[in-house]
């Protein structure tokens, strides 16, 4: 056994033949992998799950942002191009996200909102917009609104379902007192995904922040502190850490037949499967379905429409750090624990299509030296990181614009480490992006300037967290890789379980929605096992 | 560096270099000192790194007329601006924009505390003693104004 990072996990599961073709095999374990395997395995469904990263438990992540960032964040190799800053600043780093069991959910910061109505029929709300690749979603607003009900009460989001708020903290107060100086009306601090009181088993916040390190103390919801383990005490769920998977199979008759992965030692593994899901995030899902290419699916598989790995999305962000005269302590309590909604909405009006949310962020000295202004330097700098103590920081988030040209390719001409080809993200902002980031910025100015800013800063986005849309839903093949509830088009017993399948972005922090859709693709996929037509 | 000499005057160009791009007055002179030092030692693990280092740290004494240690910290700004496009101070830039600013030194200097879960967290620590605000609502707004999600160009 090779050493590998992570505990090892004491985790008790159950153990699939490799040729137990009775299998579904799901690939990831975050948000929607994870919600997955839960869901698939309460129902009786024996599932085996292959997570490129390692088992950490809650005690092994630490209070240290670059510690942290080097035990959890996905740092394989990956390139960049396009007109955004990324390939400037982070060029091997487009996304922020987590490798390891649990996904990103053990990185996210909590934020719930749902989508509002409209937001599922951007086509139709927004009307044709140069250059933007719009289409409504499958899926309709009342067809999720259970789903959504569901999600938030495995979630445990606060303000929702009668669940409690959590208390302000320092970064809050001054977000919701800039927010009624500015005549806005929905502030709150939340919905949030960690727990204001002890629920389902797990403890309330002791406001300890590092929620983006995993939260050692387990009031945060994650698949890996909830789904996970509750998996695995169903016994049906045989759980393979440390398994990157290299390509799916299939037969004469275009079923997926297996998945090809590495295990711990580099071995190359095949394990057999009647149903595959993939929930690999929006770079790796498309990446392993364009290796997956064969002559019956040249272009990769599940790719007719030629939309695979187009139309990636990865919210339009930037945040703005403000400077006080006085003390304001931001990284101490919850991080994300304070969201406005009033720019949500769709108004035209203000120079663009779609909303964005306020929401309060914070990062520690080590993070904020980083990411407030890559490549500042010089007392312009040192000002900024002078007042640390007196910042008060926002997350500006928003829907951006789906555009065939934004996308992930395979790089050939750069291997990761086990040779594979890396995956590219090629980005370009669309022109309602910017005008979006600019008034969100501009506002988020005032804000912090009603109430007292001395200055204030306006960061460019960072790597993303928030990766959408390269496999997208559709009613019509053509249009999309997946339909409805996520199955490929062109393979029958493929589905896609993770962010890639938004058709738009929405302005809500996607986790709530890919949980939601995990739920109603799962219990597709159980009703479809039992009907025989799976 | 070519000799022991030599090793510990361009450290001191360094150190004086780092404090100059990165000036704080409350920050002492030990996280500047450990940032060069981890710097150098980075440096040794590629040829090229050690080699635009060497050539780069001698370029600034020259640049300050021999002597790039005993510049202010204003006079070594300007010198490091005529610079900052090297792949020289590229390097240093992106290494102390990480190293510096992970050194708990630093952390104390600026105001933040580094972790906090083995202290139990901030609930009864300071996570709301922000008081020169007033207490704000945490609750969703359920006033009378409702929520208007969508503005169409009939004002609907």
């Amino acid at each position: 056994m090779a050493t590998t990072k992570g505990s090892g996990g004491a985790h008790a599961g159950a153990q699939f033949d490799q040729n137990d073709d009775s299998v579904v095999v799901v690939i990831g374990s975050g948000a929607g992998g994870g919600t997955m395997v839960h869901d698939l395995t309460k129902a009786g469904v024996n599932v085996v799950c292959l997570e490129a990263g390692a088992f950490f438990s809650i005690d092994d992540w630490v209070n240290n942002e670059w510690e942290a960032f080097g035990q959890m964040a996905w740092l394989d190799m990956r390139t960049t191009s396009g007109s955004w800053r990324m390939p400037r600043d982070f060029p091997n780093l487009p996304a922020w996200i987590v490798k390891a069991v649990g996904g990103t959910t053990t990185h996210w910061s909590g934020a719930t909102p749902r989508f509002h109505d409209h937001e599922w029929k951007a086509r139709t709300y927004y009307g044709r917009i140069d250059g933007a690749n719009l289409l409504d979603w499958p899926v309709t607003a009342d067809e999720m609104r259970s789903y959504y009900s569901t999600a938030e009460d495995r979630i445990g989001s606060t303000h929702t379902n009668g669940r409690a708020p959590l208390p302000a903290n320092n970064n809050y107060f001054v977000l919701a007192n800039g927010a009624e100086k500015l005549g806005y009306l929905y502030y709150a601090t939340g919905p949030y995904g960690t727990n204001a009181e002890p629920y389902d088993g797990r403890p309330a916040s002791i406001q300890d922040g590092f929620n983006f390190q995993g939260d050692k103390n387990g009031s945060k919801w994650s698949t890996l502190v909830s789904e996970i383990p509750k998996a695995l005490a169903t016994g049906k769920l045989d759980l393979r850490p440390n398994s990157h998977v290299v390509q799916i199979t299939h037969d004469a008759s275009g079923r997926a037949d297996s998945v090809l992965y590495l295990d711990a030692d580099g071995t190359l593994q095949r394990q057999k499967a009647r149903v595959v899901c993939v929930a690999g995030n929006s770079i790796e899902t498309p990446r392993l379905l364009l290796m997956s290419a064969s002559p019956q699916f040249p272009d990769g598989l599940a790719n007719s429409s030629g939309q695979l790995g187009r139309n990636y999305m990865r919210h339009t962000t930037g945040s703005v750090y403000a400077q006080f005269d006085r003390p304001v302590h931001m990284y101490r309590g919850e991080t994300m624990a304070g969201l406005i909604a009033d720019e949500s909405r769709h108004d035209p009006d203000r120079g663009f299509a779609g909303g964005f949310y306020m929401e309060t962020l914070s990062l520690g000295v080590p993070f904020l030296a980083s990411f407030v202004e890559p490549g500042l330097w010089g007392p312009e700098f040192t000002s900024i990181m002078d007042s640390y103590a007196n910042t008060a920081g926002m997350w500006i988030v928003g829907e951006d614009m789906p555009q065939e040209t934004n996308r992930v390719t395979l790089n050939h001409a750069v291997k990761d480490q086990h040779g594979l080809p890396v995956p590219n993200v090629h980005f370009d902002d669309h022109p309602n992006d910017v005008a979006m980031r600019n008034y969100g910025y501009q506002q988020g100015q005032l804000l912090y300037e009603s109430v007292g800013a001395l200055s204030s800063h306006r960061t460019p986005p960072y790597p993303a967290t928030h990766n959408l849309g390269t496999a997208r839903m559709s009613e019509r093949p053509e249009d999309g890789v997946t339909n409805a509830y996520g199955r490929a088009h062109d393979v029958p017993n493929l589905f896609v379980s993770d962010g890639s399948v938004f058709t738009t972005g929405a302005a809500a922090n996607p986790t709530l929605t890919i949980v939601a859709l995990a739920i109603r693709q799962a219990e597709h996929i159980v009703q479809s096992l039992k009907a025989q037509e799976l | 560096m070519s000799s022991t000499q030599d090793t510990e005057r361009a450290r001191q160009v360094l150190i004086r270099a780092l404090q100059a791009a990165y000036p704080h007055a409350n920050v002492p002179r030990g996280p500047y000192e450990r940032t060069a030092d981890k710097l150098i030692a980075d440096a040794a693990g590629s040829a090229y790194n050690q080699a635009i280092l060497q050539q780069g740290l001698s370029d600034l004494d020259a640049l300050a007329d021999g002597d790039f240690v005993g510049v202010s910290n204003a006079e070594g700004y300007k010198i490091l601006k005529r610079i900052e496009a090297t792949p020289f101070f590229g390097y240093v830039r992106r290494f102390t924009t990480v190293a510096l600013y992970d050194d708990p030194e630093t952390w104390a200097a600026l105001g933040y505390e580094g972790s906090s879960f083995d202290k139990g967290g901030y609930l009864g620590r300071g996570f709301n003693d922000l008081d020169w605000l007033p207490e704000p609502r945490i609750t969703e707004y359920d006033g009378p104004v409702k929520f208007v999600p969508i503005k169409t160009s009939t004002g609907a």
